[in-house]
């Protein structure tokens, strides 16, 4: 496939790729892996006349850590998640996600922030983001806000991004040290048809309040899953577990598709969301 | 619109290429003659078209050419030294680890990104770095195993 | 019997290896010539529908564009645009209707690849649609919409062995093989097994897309394409341009990948028009989904029956299969065929009926795939003797055995006995995977033999150059299953050389001598028999210019292992040779090989399929995990036991694809998954824990050193095999593929239903 022709503008700025953005309106795009862009613009599904690279810009290159707080900038690749030591230490979870998601090569090039802004539905970081109240960093002529992820991800290729905004960072509040940290997934084809993230604190065996549980990949958005009901619940009871599975079922509404029929993705979110609670309790944070 | 003038380290030697904003970086090479990326799928899953941008693997059927700019790119071509062969590309012979090869110089592409980040790989490694490379003849396991002989010289057969 | 070879039986190192390492091995798909032109297809949006307007003027105004090509162009040139080798009614590009979604309408000729996509933009077609049908029974139906009102000519070249009589509707072939009582033997059976499976559509994924570089030579065609059948495409083009067969020449360089998928006339005749209409060398490459809008395999549904004594013993079997072959002849009469004659198995049957359908439907035309016609039959033939085996409890190696052929034996009529023991090779799969089963895991495995190797008419020819080198020629083309290596094995064996001093020119019809077909697992034995006969015919010519240079009675000269014997002397090829002409100078021998001595029965061999898998299935998701997959390659004799290995792992890796994961999927009129996203081939996460490859070389086939056929055996059993396991691992036989997930979750749910309601 060809593309049809585009210009490339490489801001060196946040300023200058708002400037962009307010220049060109829809037919610009922000790029910065191109991923997921530049596919859809091979497929014929999309098409831009610009795109604002904003990868030049030096501040959106770094990862940091703070006691409470991880910030991914917006230019920050899978790849680069999976292996940075910061990410190591304070969010290993993330890391291990990072390095099962798509192929090496998407993994190479494309960014975290990327993804959460092309809100492909069968994707796997948003599901662990909203789990452990990630929020994104946004700028714009009007200045910077911050949105939990939960909220920028409003549909199927959808985004609460206003005309000129663009991510800069996305936040990801540390959990405390005994808080535990799962994700695990379900593919049939080249993307994840079901994803369950749970993040937990657990002492003697049981839930300290309830359980983040958030399915993804799965549904239009990633679904919250209501475990107010599990707070304080013995972890290893099998009634917990079948609690999680019909709350997590009733949370999300598949279609069709060809990774299955909304039954049988509706039963293995169950299924997933008992072997989250599982990975939960065999590994750390 | 035009074209941009770019700076990329190809195969070791320095370029000058003129190319428009849209072009992508497997027209690229193959116009220049590097017809050993291959196009396969163009859809980033076959893993046919892997190039490494600096020392990383990418699909450079969906990867802008003007991404090379200022950077290294290593194709197929680049991997021998003259006529002595990369230990990957003598693993690949030995082993048998390829038919139509059509896959072959993705394949020893991302194989040679993981041997670089990692000499020292095990077969679970392998088959998860390299699980993006699809291989349509061999059945994959003796590509696995002329990674692993690359890796490790002692393994390799008598 | 133990021959000793001194090159053949070796794993030498492929020949292309250095050039499929280093990226210097070229494709089709990788060639250009100065003033090369490209062609877009513009493709039909509709399943069925007469073309009541194209409205080209805006593309042929668009920039770059040099001529905007139709079908009724085709027409008006006086050229015969229908082309095929069994029916001559596929045309190069939809005339007066098109027959299926996605088929090539209008031929879009630029300067560049990016114009003529531009202009094929503006390509406007107005469509009168007409009923379509996609699904083949519907096909059949009284009152569904005929694809074909008139039938395409017969092309004399290939058998359409069932006959014409009753080729009505939709009825694209027929396929029928009987003897015996079957309703008597039925009637009286004791058991009977009787079952209703399907096998899905299925697409190749050669990851080199079909393409194809075209020009005109002085009025000589020249087309370089991915083409597997040289010869067959070159009698295609030259009827397509009413030129002679010297006129047309064909190559195939390196072919990224066929598994019978590039047999036949594919889009080298879109590329020849474009070029023929602009007089340029035009270049035409096929994106990955525009392969699969061009050949798939044909799906089948299957009704059999199976009947047994109480002992286990085959009393009769009976097989209705319909295939949806989709809107155009190609090759489904073949593998009709075959699917007739592979369906029922190995087995001493008394009384046999099968009757096989190839179905027109508003599809992607099927033709070859891995296999050709033996997978699609083999869910039901095997799978039936596991039901039966579970019905009589009578272990299911234990109930194959009593009834599997022996060596020497008749399984068709009139054709070759089988040249295989497979007793003995069940007996060896059924070790290596531990049946019945200890471990994690339940087992399933399976045999079959198919008339594998095609038509044996094959052509090759030897030049010894003056210092004692050789070049062999031979059609055959390389597809990656080391056709190269093995052939120039079989030369150097021959003529007493090391590999090192024979080189290998292939694939050009414009070069090298015929080769009737590359597929059907034929080359090694047919191909390698003519490649020997070429040897013996070059020796042949230097005893006789030895003979002449010494003046003696060519009975005295004697061949030595790389040279002659000549009045005590001993010389080897290049000095005959020079001597001879003086300065200089070559031999060159030629064989032919045809339906004639060692091959005048058919099949030229069986190809053996044996193999089986453990597996384990997740109950709560139905997810299948193949613990250990083994293969039995009984190949008489092994030139090189790698690449045979190769073609085991290949196949069966291609096998489990369709067992639990290949499938396309029409939607109403479109199919929906037609690129690789959708479409999941294996991957490496695919790779069995253990995997066993063994070889039974037992020397019994016809051709080099006792050699049969690889290629396709290993994959013919593997759908089979995995359904069996799963049918005991949990209580209930899939009857369709690929056993997805999903569907494996659905048959426990239905299995645990019938327990509760048992209950």
């Amino acid at each position: 496939m060809v593309l049809r022709r585009f210009d490339v503008h490489r801001a060196t700025s946040v300023a200058e790729a708002v400037a962009l953005r307010q220049r060109y309106g829809e037919d610009a795009a922000v790029y910065a892996g191109g991923t997921e862009l530049l596919l859809a613009m091979k497929l014929g599904v999309a098409r831009w006349p610009h795109l604002i690279d904003i990868k030049p810009i030096g501040p959106l290159r770094h990862v940091a850590a703070t006691k409470d707080l991880l910030r991914i900038g917006a230019t920050v690749t899978h790849w680069e998640l999976e292996r940075d030591p910061v990410v190591a230490k304070a969010l290993p979870a993330l890391a291990r996600l990072e390095a099962g998601v798509a192929n090496i090569r998407v993994r190479a090039a494309g960014t975290l922030a990327g993804n959460l802004a092309f809100a492909e539905p069968h994707a796997d970081p948003p599901a662990l983001l909203v789990a452990l109240g990630a929020r994104v960093v946004l700028e714009s002529a009007a200045g910077s806000r911050a949105l939990p992820v939960s909220e920028l991800i409003t549909g199927m290729y959808q985004t609460a991004l206003g005309p000129d905004e663009l991510i800069v960072a996305i936040e990801i509040p540390l959990p405390a040290r005994d808080v535990r940290i799962a994700y695990v997934k379900f593919q049939v084809l080249e993307r994840p048809s079901v994803g369950v993230a749970a993040v937990a604190t657990v002492r003697d065996g049981r839930f300290v309040g309830a359980p983040s549980v958030v399915v993804g990949a799965v549904d239009e958005v990633p679904r919250a899953v209501p475990t107010a009901e599990l707070a304080g619940a013995d972890v290893r009871d099998p009634r917990t577990a079948e609690a999680l599975a019909q709350a997590a079922r009733a949370a999300v509404d598949p279609s069709d598709d060809l990774a299955g029929s909304a039954d049988y993705k509706r039963h293995v979110v169950g299924v997933f969301a008992q072997r989250a609670l599982g990975s939960l309790m065999a590994g750390a944070a | 619109m035009g074209r941009r003038e770019i700076k990329v380290r190809l195969n070791g030697t320095d370029r000058r290429l003129e190319v428009e904003d849209q072009v992508l970086l497997i027209e690229l090479v193959r116009s220049l003659g590097l017809v050993g990326t291959k196009l396969s799928c163009d859809t980033e899953v076959c893993g046919a078209c892997t190039v490494l941008l600096d020392g990383r693997p990418v699909s450079s059927c969906t990867t802008l050419a003007i991404e090379a700019d200022g950077r290294t790119v290593e194709t197929i071509e680049g991997l021998a030294d003259g006529t002595r062969l990369h230990p990957l590309q003598q693993a690949f012979i030995d082993r048998f680890a390829f038919q139509c090869g059509y896959c072959t110089p993705g394949m020893i592409m991302a194989a040679k990104a993981l041997l670089d980040e990692r000499p020292d790989p095990d077969a679970a490694a392998v088959r998860h770095w390299m699980e993006g490379n699809l291989c349509r003849c061999t059945g994959y396991q003796t590509i696995v195993e002329a990674v692993l002989d690359a890796a490790d010289p002692a393994r390799r057969l008598p | 019997m133990t021959e000793r070879h001194r090159v053949a039986g070796t794993s030498a190192p492929r020949v292309d290896g250095i050039a499929k390492v280093t990226g210097a091995a070229r494709y089709a798909i990788d060639l250009s010539v100065p003033g090369m032109a490209h062609v877009i297809v513009v493709r039909s949006t509709r399943a069925h529908a007469r073309i009541k307007r194209i409205e080209r003027d805006a593309a042929a105004a668009s920039p770059g564009v040099l001529r905007v090509i139709t079908g009724d162009d085709l027409l008006a040139a006086g050229l015969t645009p229908y082309y095929g080798h069994v029916v001559a009614d596929h045309p190069v590009v939809a005339i007066g209707k098109v027959r299926y979604h996605g088929e090539p309408v209008v031929l879009v000729v630029a300067e560049s690849r990016r114009e003529a996509a531009e202009a094929a933009d503006l390509v406007e077609i107005e469509y009168e649609e007409l009923p379509s049908v996609t699904d083949a029974s519907e096909a059949l139906a009284p009152g569904a919409p005929i694809l074909h009102e008139e039938r395409g000519a017969r092309v004399g070249d290939e058998g359409m062995d069932g006959g014409e009589a009753g080729l009505a509707g939709n009825v694209c072939s027929f396929a029928q093989v009987e003897w015996g009582d079957v309703d008597e033997a039925f009637k009286r059976a004791p058991v009977v097994v009787e079952g209703e499976y399907r096998f899905p559509m299925l697409y190749g994924y050669a990851m080199e897309p079909y393409n194809a570089l075209a020009f005109f030579d002085q009025g000589d065609l020249v087309v370089y394409s991915s083409a597997q059948h040289v010869y067959m495409v070159r009698r295609d083009l030259a009827r397509m341009f009413g030129l002679t067969l010297a006129r047309v020449r064909v190559i195939a360089p390196y072919v990224g990948g066929g598994y019978g998928t590039k047999s036949y006339t594919k889009v080298e005749g879109m590329a020849a028009m474009a070029a023929y209409f602009t007089g340029r060398p035009v270049k035409l490459d096929c994106s990955v989904e525009e392969a699969m809008l061009t050949t798939r395999s044909d799906s089948a549904f299957i009704r059999a029956r199976s009947a047994f004594t109480r002992d286990g013993m085959l009393l009769a079997r009976d097989f209705e299969i319909v295939m949806n072959s989709g809107a155009y002849t190609d090759n489904s009469p073949l593998v009709n065929q075959k699917a007739a004659n592979r369906c029922f198995g190995p087995y001493k049957i008394p009384a046999l009926r099968v009757r096989s359908t190839s179905t027109f439907t508003n599809t992607v035309p099927a033709s070859s795939l891995r296999g050709f016609g033996a997978p699609q039959g083999n869910i039901a033939g095997e799978l039936q003797m596991d039901e039966a085996a579970l019905r009589l409890g009578i272990d299911a190696v234990e109930l194959r055995l009593r009834n599997i052929l022996g060596p020497g034996e008749e399984l068709l009529p009139g054709k070759r006995g089988l040249d295989a023991d497979l007793k003995e090779d069940l007996r060896s799969l059924a070790s290596s995977l531990g049946w019945p089963g200890a471990g994690p895991g339940s087992v399933g495995l399976g045999v079959s033999a198919s008339d594998a190797g095609a038509y044996p008419t094959s052509t090759a020819a030897v030049r010894i150059h003056s210092d004692g080198s050789v070049t062999l020629f031979t059609g055959s083309t390389e597809l990656g299953q080391g056709s190269r290596t093995v052939l120039s094995q079989v030369a150097a064996e021959e003529l007493g050389l090391t590999l090192e001093n024979v080189a290998i020119v292939g694939g050009d019809t414009g070069v090298v001598t015929y080769e009737r077909t590359t597929g059907a697992s034929r080359t090694t034995t047919v191909t390698g028999r003519a490649v020997q006969e070429a040897c013996k015919d070059a020796r042949r010519r230097v005893r006789e210019l030895a003979a002449q240079v010494f003046g003696v009675p060519v009975a005295s000269v004697e061949d030595t292992v790389a040279g002659v014997r000549v009045n005590g002397q001993e010389l080897g090829y290049g000095a005959v040779i020079e001597r001879w002409f003086g300065v200089g100078g070559e031999v060159l021998g030629h064989g032919a090989v045809r339906k004639a001595d060692g091959f005048a029965r058919m099949p030229p061999f069986w190809e053996i399929g044996c193999s089986g898998v453990r597996l384990t299935v997740d109950r709560e998701t139905g997810v299948v995990e193949i613990e250990k997959l083994a293969t039995v390659g009984d190949v008489g004799f092994a030139i090189n036991p790698a690449l045979v290995h190769g073609q085991d792992a290949g196949a069966s890796m291609m096998g489990l694809g369709a067992a639990l994961h290949e499938e396309l999927i029409y939607e109403g009129e479109q199919l929906v998954n037609s690129n690789v996203v959708d479409y999941r081939v294996p991957r490496f996460s695919d790779l069995p824990k253990d995997v066993d490859l063994i070889l039974a070389e037992r020397r019994d086939g016809a051709g080099p050193y006792g050699a049969k056929g690889s290629g396709e055996g290993a994959s013919n059993t593997i759908g089979g095999a995995v359904a069996s396991a799963i049918g005991r691992a949990i209580g209930v036989f899939p009857h369709q593929l690929p056993a997805t997930p999903e569907r494996v979750w659905r048959l426990m749910r239905s299995a645990e239903a019938a327990t509760k309601h048992r209950g």
